[in-house]
């Protein structure tokens, strides 16, 4: 039963462009992918390990002016830049871990919010490397053939394509994280962080570790970004905003599961996505919304709780 | 010399307000261990009542302070009351996470209503600075520094000689000792989160006329606040004047001599190094 829902879902993933194929559902639906994978991404680290971080924009601006940069300088295509991307941010990821992690709950969370201010302000100011408050910009992607054909990216379809499998892959690495060591030791740090050093489990590698790969999602998705919109400015991509949307996604959804990224996407982002439609701004005040109520109602999340309801129905 | 006198005497004039800020933020971790995202949001609030107070009842900001200050008590109190009591019991990092949603949902509601435009405030009395020493001092700011000393020293002298004052200090040491002493826990909590409300708001009120308004303002605030707060110790009054003051100066030093563009980043850097190597606090005195 569980596989074939499995299965229909990933069919379903792939076939949507051709189900609805209306500019805006696509965009919509880009954009709910796209936001899945950086739930996931904040929830391998806040979900697991339950360090919260409000600076995770750091990774997806890293992983953006890699690509970016990448691209203009070097002539290196985005899709080797967007893995190339994560890769960056995973590798920042790492100094970062080793001196946030040596502070507990909300100083932690405190100081992933500085580290990425300062990091928006270097990128703001470092006008050589990154152009400054002007942003970088691409006004043409390189041309490629897919079977046979070359690939038209003024359509969004291609686009849809490559965030889908980006999202599966960040699903079943968050997957395969709930199995492993990495997983279990991270869920050992969340309940108890000193009965989890007692035992012998080495908390700032698990919780660097954690980082670094959650770093990476949040790179990828960042380089994609850079790609879908072709145009990055350090407001766009390492604003505090975005980290706390990330922060939303994971939560509403439901921590530490599987599909709750993706249903905390589906729920907020259609929401914001059709206000913006409707009102242009403001869209964001259903996430906060949203997130009073789930963690006043729901603190394990929507998923999380439709999860609760299915086993102890079943 | 007389950039470092006029950097000091600007550093000074913001820092005031700076530390009524962080005072807010300070006694509400004290008393409840909330970390208040929102609290940038309440200063906001006050910018635009300023706003609101000049546009449309055409009374002069400084004195609205006196409307103002009463609202967002009641504010605070409703706040409290009816979305973040029974949060508070569910850990600190989940009111973190509920007041970030708060913040987001006050800020966002502001930006429908206002819209996303910058906005300034314009007194006829202001436009020339005064010229004490040859030293540039903006009037604004200079009644604002006023005002926000005497509103600290109206703040201390409740904190200190008053009976809730005292509850509420007695509550930021040592929650159950207070309760087992006859203190109310409840409602000095209450008490509290109004009051730090309707201190981040007339600092809001006071600093409208010299700052832009914008609806999202709070985000960077309320960043600059936890600076503050953490400088001088999480939970002690003192400290958040001293981290204010401190913060304003090296700001304002910092634009001067380091440059005008890291200026802010150099109160995160300060902020980090304090975090890591003296946690509470640069004077020893807040709690972990």
């Amino acid at each position: 039963m569980r596989k074939i829902v499995i299965v229909l879902a990933i069919l379903l993933l792939f076939a949507a462009p051709w189900i609805v194929s209306a500019p805006f559902f696509i965009h919509l639906m880009i954009m709910v992918l796209m936001w899945t994978v950086l739930g996931a991404s904040w929830n391998i680290l806040g979900g697991f390990t339950g360090q919260v971080s409000f600076g995770h924009a750091t990774f997806l601006g890293a992983g953006a002016y890699t690509t970016m940069i990448l691209y203009l300088k070097l002539g290196i295509a985005p899709w080797y830049g967007i893995p190339i991307g994560g890769l960056v941010a995973a590798l920042i990821a790492l100094p970062i871990g080793f001196i946030c992690f040596r502070l507990r709950g909300p100083y932690f969370a405190l100081s992933t919010l500085a580290v990425a201010e300062i990091i928006r302000l270097v990128a703001l100011n470092w006008e050589s490397f990154t152009n400054g408050p002007v942003g970088l910009l691409i006004t043409t992607l390189p041309e490629v053939t897919f079977g046979g054909k070359s690939i038209d990216w003024e359509n969004k379809i291609p686009f849809y394509y490559i965030i889908a499998v980006i999202a599966l892959a960040a699903i079943v690495a968050t997957y395969i994280m709930s199995r492993t060591r990495l997983g279990a030791y991270s869920l050992a740090i969340r309940e108890d962080i000193d009965s989890a050093e007692a035992i012998g489990i080495n908390t700032v590698q698990t919780r660097v570790a954690a980082l670094s790969l959650s770093a990476f999602f949040a790179g990828v998705a960042g380089g994609f970004y850079a790609m879908y919109f072709r145009y990055i400015d350090p407001d766009a991509v390492f604003s505090i905003a975005l980290s706390v949307e990330m922060v939303f996604i994971a939560v509403v959804g439901g921590l530490t599961t599987v599909a709750g990224p993706l249903i905390g996407a589906i729920v907020l982002v259609t929401f914001g996505e059709t206000f913006r439609q409707i009102f242009l701004v403001g869209h964001l005040i259903f996430y906060g919304l949203m997130m009073m109520i789930v963690i006043r109602y729901l603190p394990e999340g929507i998923w999380g709780k439709l999860r609760l309801w299915f086993v102890t129905r079943h | 010399m007389e950039t470092f006198v006029q950097s000091i005497v600007s550093g000074l004039l913001t820092g005031s307000l700076y530390a009524m800020i962080g005072v807010g933020l300070t006694v509400i971790f004290g008393v409840m261990r909330i970390i208040n995202m929102a609290h940038g949001d309440m200063v906001m609030f006050g910018m635009y009542g300023a706003f609101l107070s000049i546009t449309f009842l055409k009374i002069d900001p400084f004195l609205s302070i006196l409307i103002w200050i009463p609202l967002a008590f009641f504010i605070g109190v409703f706040i409290y009351r009816f979305l973040l009591k029974n949060i508070v019991p569910a850990g600190e990092l989940n009111t973190l996470l509920y007041t970030a949603g708060l913040s987001l949902f006050i800020a966002n509601l502001v930006l429908l209503i206002a819209t996303g435009d910058y906005r300034t405030i314009k007194l006829k009395y202001a436009i020339m600075p005064l010229r004490p020493f040859g030293i540039s001092v903006p009037i604004p700011l200079a009644i604002a520094f006023g005002m926000a000393i005497l509103i600290t020293i109206a703040l201390y002298w409740f904190l200190v000689r008053t009976d809730t004052g005292r509850a509420i200090r007695a509550t930021s040491q040592e929650p159950e000792a207070a309760a087992l002493m006859g203190v109310n826990v409840d409602r000095t909590a209450i008490i509290t989160f109004a009051l730090g409300t309707a201190l981040a708001c007339s600092a809001g009120v006071l600093l409208a006329p010299s700052l832009y308004l914008y609806p999202t303002v709070g985000e960077i605030l309320v960043a600059k606040c936890f600076v503050i707060v953490v400088l001088g110790g999480l939970g002690s009054v003192p400290g958040a004047i001293a981290g204010g003051v401190l913060l304003g100066v090296v700001e304002s030093l910092g634009a001067v001599y380091v440059s005008v563009p890291y200026k802010d980043a150099i109160g995160f850097v300060i902020f980090l190094l304090v975090l890591l190597f003296r946690p509470s606090g640069l004077f020893g005195v807040g709690k972990s």
